[in-house]
């Protein structure tokens, strides 16, 4: 790529805004599990000391 | 198809399959990214310009596959009454708002330099922009429903009344005069773009859908484990 060219930073601010919306959804998607499985690690905890308290 | 409807198994299969997807993708975009940057030569027209195509075209095929998929999901959701089918198509619908946003930013970017102008409200760019606000609109209606049925059944009629736009989309540029150029790869006879131009595009696109794939299956592993949560709630609180 000449980046002497006409108009080049357009195309650089294309690839750029591509990137970060991109990385961005992956890291909110990848938030919300981490979270949902922490929340469920949690709940499973809370209830198994219960089940195992007849014994 | 039938045994994928059960959560457990999905979930199993789609933790097998997701890194393999997962490499494929990285590979392609890496692949994608050194074509289109590197090697594909300026365009006699565009120059350099060019090479915004490698992002805004796949993001508009992306857009356009994934509200397509998010509507045969609730059809087959609302036929065969499998709920998976619902969560699906509710994971895939944020990935296809990116894909529609990223498609009109970047389309915005190539149009200044190119046309003169950030907009025009002709039918190719408008029908795009109809289909960001279908998608902003279904995302409206899961936030305000929660995660009951008549959500889902509300987000259905919103995604199957809205996939009308999708053929609207593609051949807005046949039917009505429009500043964006008629389809170029997609084609009657074959694409009109040099192959020095159309692998890396075509490899984008790739690259594109395994990245969809990737986050598809992961944003459907975090909506299977909401459910979980909210019924283990619900059982914990008929308990106390």
């Amino acid at each position: 790529m000449d980046f002497s060219a006409p108009h080049v930073g357009f195309v650089i601010a294309a690839y750029v805004i591509s990137a970060l919306v991109l990385i961005g959804l992956a890291a909110r998607i990848g938030l919300v599990l981490k979270a949902r499985q922490r929340e469920l690690k949690l709940l499973e905890e809370r209830k198994s000391p219960r089940r195992r308290a007849p014994r | 198809m039938q045994k994928l409807a059960n959560p457990k198994l999905f979930l199993r299969l789609a933790d097998m399959v997701r890194p393999w997807v997962l490499g494929a993708t990285i590979v392609l975009l890496v692949l994608g990214l050194y074509l289109a940057i590197v090697q594909a030569p300026q365009d006699y027209q565009q120059g350099e310009t060019v090479r915004i195509m490698f992002v805004h075209v796949p993001a508009a095929w992306m857009a356009l596959f994934v509200y397509s998929f998010m509507a045969l999901a609730h059809g087959a959701g609302l036929v065969f009454r499998h709920p998976i089918a619902h969560i699906a198509a509710k994971a895939a619908a944020p990935i296809g708002a990116c894909f529609t946003f990223l498609a009109l930013a970047t389309g915005s970017l190539w149009g200044k330099p190119m046309w003169g102008t950030w907009w025009v409200w002709d039918a190719r760019l408008t029908s795009m922009f109809v289909l960001f606000l279908l998608y902003l609109g279904y995302l409206a209606v899961w936030s305000a429903f929660g995660e009951d049925n008549r959500a889902a059944r509300i987000a259905s009629v919103v995604a199957l009344v809205g996939f009308i736009n999708v053929p609207i989309v593609k051949f807005s540029v046949d039917w009505w005069n429009s500043l964006h150029q008629p389809a170029s790869v997609l084609r009657a006879g074959g694409p009109s773009i040099d192959s020095s131009l159309l692998t890396p595009l075509f490899i984008m696109a790739l690259a594109y859908a395994g990245l969809f794939v990737t986050l598809w299956l992961l944003a459907m592993k975090a909506e299977v484990l909401t459910r979980r949560i909210h019924q283990m709630q619900v059982a914990q609180a008929g308990e106390a």
